[in-house]
Order: structure tokens, then C-alpha cells, then sequence
């Protein structure tokens, strides 16, 4: 808990808070009513509507470079040997980046959906299809900050972190289904990605929550997940746990 | 400060300490010493001598790869996180959040436990001790090299501890801040702190340390009290001499006819003899420049100091 309180508070700056919650809540903004127009009005669906859960979803990546860069900023600036020679374990300092994360993610989607209900007007969410919802994001959150940790614990230099986490990003993002659906009409390489995607899952999950029910494919979907999430997880830890800690 | 350990009992006991990062060198390579409670222990070397190894190795980052180690009576293999609970440790590099110098007070605060009333007594102490209310507000990040330090050692002031590891905690300070960060440690081993200081810089190690060990290629050279270490260089003289020309054929032909006792540790047109024997030496000395065609630049006679005592165990575990 106050690994977490610490992680939290170096990390509420405006800086951070505008790229945690401004660039998804700017998607769902501009993406929101720029892609509306491409929908036909006498359809009366609403894109807006498919877009919400799915940034939902996204909110589990921008919570996962929050994790990863924590980890990366105490390396490359002391805090890690200096709370490691503290009153805490490796394991505990994992677990508070791990709930970190999860605590952003959460955070940010509940701000997202508050968000799409100024945009919208109204949502009609159950109990059940929130607890789906967040449940997901749980997931998700953990899957991403494993896999970013998994990046600071790897590489070494500033610039190769920068760039292949904005890569990182990128592809997961616009390969999953937070912005559109699968198509089978998707070149062969681009179908791949969406299906080995986690976000795809969670995505699916949380858009199936938004609806109130999972179908089943949501919940081979939700079982992959777990296993993307486990396999990550103990591959961060694993690198995390092994990588050398050094006071200069 | 938390009840300590007896005080018959040594607070570090380092016995035939090894350790190795590659499996072939070894940065530490048989190091035994005590450290007793209430005592300031320095240890000096050069770069690369292995002060951050053992450093390292006594505040639980690395697991010695042989050897006995205990911290307060504890195993760090087994015990790492009940000996960490009862140590602060000041990181020869920086190291903060990013946040103000009492944001970072604060947190560190938070992290150790301590409730909220007591944190801010004791932050605003250190903020007075420390001199820092003019920076308090300001972004660690953005402070000089001077002012970090101080709020390093002020931030790890916020806990209570038993042993206090400094590794070279006045890099960067001012004459005057240095004076007065030693003096404050002094204040704290006076109410029974246990201090381990690591630093480059004798005249401060002189200053605070009860014992020193010298450490060279991961061995302790010398290990005793500053004034037993000052006194058995009593009876020497150290001669300071700056040749032009000839510096490299002059320092040889010097080497190879010192006496046993006596040392010498060149570089370039500079020298620093350690000699029983001023008088012989002088003579040496004078021979030496006529016979090697060197010009004496400059001689200086004085008495020894610990930096002397430093560079003697160093050149001799070269030789």
C-alpha cells in the first residue's frame, strides 16, 4: 500500500495525467463524432457507442506504460536500489507497480465512461455488465504492465524504451478491436495480429459488458486473456527479479 | 533508533567475504572486519578498489558469492528484509521521485511507516537542520549537485535506524555544508547511530572516522583506528618532489633504491615518498637528479596524514 501511494503521487503530475486520460478521452472526442458521419444516419447506430468500451479497453495499455515507466524511472534515476535497500522486497515492489496499474486502469475508464455519458446522455449499464467491465480492465491492466515491465527490465537505453513502447502501442491499438470490428476482409498478417492481440479480448469483453452479456465468444475470448496474462506476468517477473540492481 | 544489537556483538561481521560478478575476477576477495555499535568505520580505495561491492553486499543488494556476513546479528540471505528495516543507506549517486524537496521528504516518510503528526515534525526539523527552506518547493531534479546531497542525507534522516551506510555522502558539497553534514552525523553517533562511510576524500575521513579500513582489488589493506594507522607511520616523512625532464628515468632509478621500508608513488613529474629515513633520502634524492640529468622543480618535507598512510598501503599491494 505505500509502495502504491508513492507510485500514485510521483505519477499525478498534469504532464502524465493529460497522456493517461486526455489523449483516450481525445479519441473517444474526435474519433467519436469524426467516424459518426461515416455511419449513415437512417442506420441509428451510434459509433460513439461502439468506440466507449473500447476505450475503455485501451485504458489497460495507458496503465501498463504507467507501470513500465515507473520501473524504468526508478532504474535509470536510483529510486529502485534506493527503495530496494528499504523496508521492501523485489516481489512487494512488483506488486505495488502491479496494482498501480491496475488502479490507473480502473481509474481510467471510469473517467472514459463518465466521459461517453456527458457525450451520450445516457447509459444503460447492469451490475453484472460492469462487473465484466472492470473485471476485464483488471486483467488487461495486469497484462499490459507485465508486458511493459518486461520492456524496462530488458532494455537498456532510453530512446530504444521510448521507441518501442510508442510502437508497442501503436500496434496493439489499431490492430485489436478498440476502434472497429474483426473483418475477415482484413489482409491475412493484419487478421493474425487482432487474433494474438490481448487487447482484442479485453476489448471484447468490455464491449460485450457495455451490452450486458458475454457471448461465448467473449469468454474464449476472456480465458485467452488470462493465459496471455499469466504467461507475461511470469515472464516480467522472471527478467524483473533477475536483472541487476545498481546504486550508480 | 531501535534497541540495537548487545553491544559485545559486532552491528557488520564480515568474515573471508568474496565475491565475484563474472566468475573470474573478484571484486571482493577475502574480506573480514567487525564493526562495532556507536563506531563511524570508513572505508577508503581507490575506484574499482570494491567499496560499492561491499557496500552493496551489507545493505542486502547483492548476496556474497562466499563468506559469512551479518548485519545487526542477522543473515542478509535470510534475514534481508529485518536487517533493511533497521538500516538507511545514502546512494552515492542521485536518487528521487519526481516531486519537490519536501514531496520527497514526505514520501520517503510514507514508505517508512511513519504517521503523519511525526512526519511532518520531522520533516520540518530536517528542513531547518538541513538548510533547505529555501528549496523546499523546488523539483529535486532541478537543484545543484550541493543541495541534492543534502536533501538525500536529510530524506534518509526521516527513519529511525540503527546503521547508517554513506557511500561518499559529501560529493558535491561546499567546505562549509561539508563541515556541518559531518557534525551532524557526529550528533547522531553520539546518540548511538552506527555509521559506515565510503569516501575519496581523507582529510574528512580523518575527521569523522573511529577506524578506517583501506580496501585495494577487493582486499582490506589496512584496518585500525585513524590514530593507531597516523602513529605507525609516526616515526616516517613524507617528501612531496616535482622534477622537470628525465621524470620516468628519475622516479625508477628512485624505486629501485628506496629502502624497504619506504615507498613511492609516482605520476608524471610528481612524486610522494614515504621514508623512515628524510635525511637519506634528501641525499637520494639530490643524486638521483644528477645522475639522471632531472631538474628538482620542487621539494616539500612534512608529516604524514592519513591520505599518506592511504597511498602507501595502496602502492605497497601494487608493487
Amino acid at each position: 500500500m505505500r509502495l502504491m501511494y508513492r507510485n500514485i503521487v510521483v505519477n499525478i503530475d498534469p504532464g502524465t495525467l493529460v497522456i493517461l486520460i486526455g489523449l483516450p478521452a481525445m479519441y473517444l472526442v474526435f474519433f467519436g463524432y469524426g467516424f459518426q458521419s461515416l455511419v449513415p444516419a437512417s442506420s441509428g447506430s451510434s459509433y460513439l457507442r461502439y468506440l466507449t468500451p473500447g476505450i475503455m479497453a485501451f485504458q489497460s495499455v495507458m496503465a501498463g506504460t504507467v507501470g513500465g515507466s515507473l520501473l524504468w524511472a526508478d532504474r535509470r534515476y536510483g529510486m529502485l536500489a534506493q527503495l530496494l535497500v528499504g523496508p521492501f522486497t523485489r516481489l512487494q515492489y512488483l506488486l505495488g507497480i502491479m496494482f498501480t496499474s491496475v488502479v490507473f486502469g480502473l481509474t481510467g475508464a471510469f473517467v472514459m465512461m463518465i466521459g461517453a455519458y456527458a457525450l451520450l446522455g445516457s447509459l444503460s449499464l447492469t451490475a453484472t455488465g460492469l462487473a465484466i467491465m472492470y473485471g476485464t480492465i483488471v486483467l488487461g491492466s495486469i497484462f499490459f504492465g507485465s508486458l511493459m515491465l518486461l520492456l524496462s527490465a530488458l532494455v537498456k537505453s532510453n530512446n530504444a524504451y521510448n521507441s518501442i513502447q510508442i510502437l508497442l502501442i501503436f500496434v496493439v491499438n489499431f490492430a485489436s478491436t478498440v476502434f472497429y470490428p474483426y473483418s475477415d476482409s482484413l489482409p491475412l498478417p493484419i487478421r493474425a495480429l487482432f487474433e494474438i492481440n490481448p487487447l482484442t479480448y479485453v476489448a471484447n469483453a468490455v464491449r460485450g459488458g457495455f451490452a450486458g452479456a458475454l457471448t461465448t465468444a467473449d469468454l474464449v475470448g476472456e480465458a485467452v486473456l488470462c493465459v496471455e496474462m499469466v504467461v507475461a506476468l511470469f515472464l516480467a517477473t522472471r527478467a524483473y527479479m533477475r536483472s541487476n540492481v545498481s546504486f550508480e | 533508533m531501535q534497541a540495537g544489537s548487545a553491544s559485545s556483538e559486532p552491528v557488520v561481521r564480515a568474515e573471508s567475504l568474496r565475491h565475484t560478478y563474472d566468475g573470474k575476477a573478484y571484486a571482493l576477495d577475502g574480506v573480514s572486519f567487525d564493526i562495532r555499535k556507536g563506531e563511524v568505520f570508513g572505508i577508503l580505495g581507490k575506484n574499482g578498489a570494491g567499496k560499492s561491492t561491499l557496500i552493496k553486499a551489507m545493505t542486502t543488494l547483492i548476496r556474497p558469492t562466499s563468506g559469512g556476513l551479518t548485519i545487526l546479528g542477522l543473515d542478509p540471505a535470510r534475514d534481508g528484509q529485518r536487517i533493511r528495516e533497521r538500516i538507511g543507506v545514502v546512494q552515492q549517486g542521485e536518487s528521487f521521485d519526481f516531486t519537490t524537496v519536501q514531496g520527497n521528504l514526505d514520501i520517503y516518510g510514507v514508505l517508512w511507516g511513519i504517521p503523519k503528526q511525526e512526519r511532518v515534525r520531522r520533516r520540518e526539523d530536517l528542513i531547518r537542520r538541513f538548510e533547505l527552506e529555501p528549496i523546499r518547493k523546488q523539483r529535486s531534479f532541478d537543484l545543484s549537485g550541493g543541495q541534492k546531497r543534502r536533501v538525500q542525507v536529510a530524506r534518509e534522516m526521516m527513519h529511525d535506524m540503527d546503521v547508517l551506510f554513506l557511500d561518499e555522502p559529501t560529493v558535491g558539497l561546499d567546505v562549509i555544508m561539508r563541515r556541518e553534514l559531518l557534525d551532524s552525523i557526529k550528533k547522531e553517533v553520539r546518540q548511538g547511530l552506527t555509521v559506515v562511510f565510503t569516501t575519496h576524500n581523507l582529510e574528512e575521513a580523518d575527521y569523522i572516522c573511529d577506524r578506517v579500513a583501506v580496501i585495494d582489488h577487493g582486499k582490506v589493506l589496512v584496518l585500525d583506528t585513524v590514530d593507531n594507522l597516523k602513529s605507525l607511520y609516526g616515526g616516517k616523512k613524507t617528501i612531496e618532489v616535482t622534477v622537470a625532464g628525465s621524470a620516468d628515468a628519475f622516479f625508477e632509478a628512485l624505486k629501485g633504491r628506496l629502502g624497504t621500508e619506504d615507498s613511492l608513488k609516482a605520476e608524471g613529474s610528481s612524486g610522494v615518498v614515504l621514508t623512515s629515513d628524510p635525511k637519506r633520502t634528501l641525499q637520494l634524492l639530490l643524486e638521483l637528479a644528477h645522475e639522471t640529468g632531472a631538474q628538482l622543480d620542487w621539494l616539500n618535507v612534512r608529516k604524514n596524514t592519513l591520505e599518506d598512510v592511504f597511498i602507501d598501503s595502496v602502492s605497497r599491494s601494487t608493487e
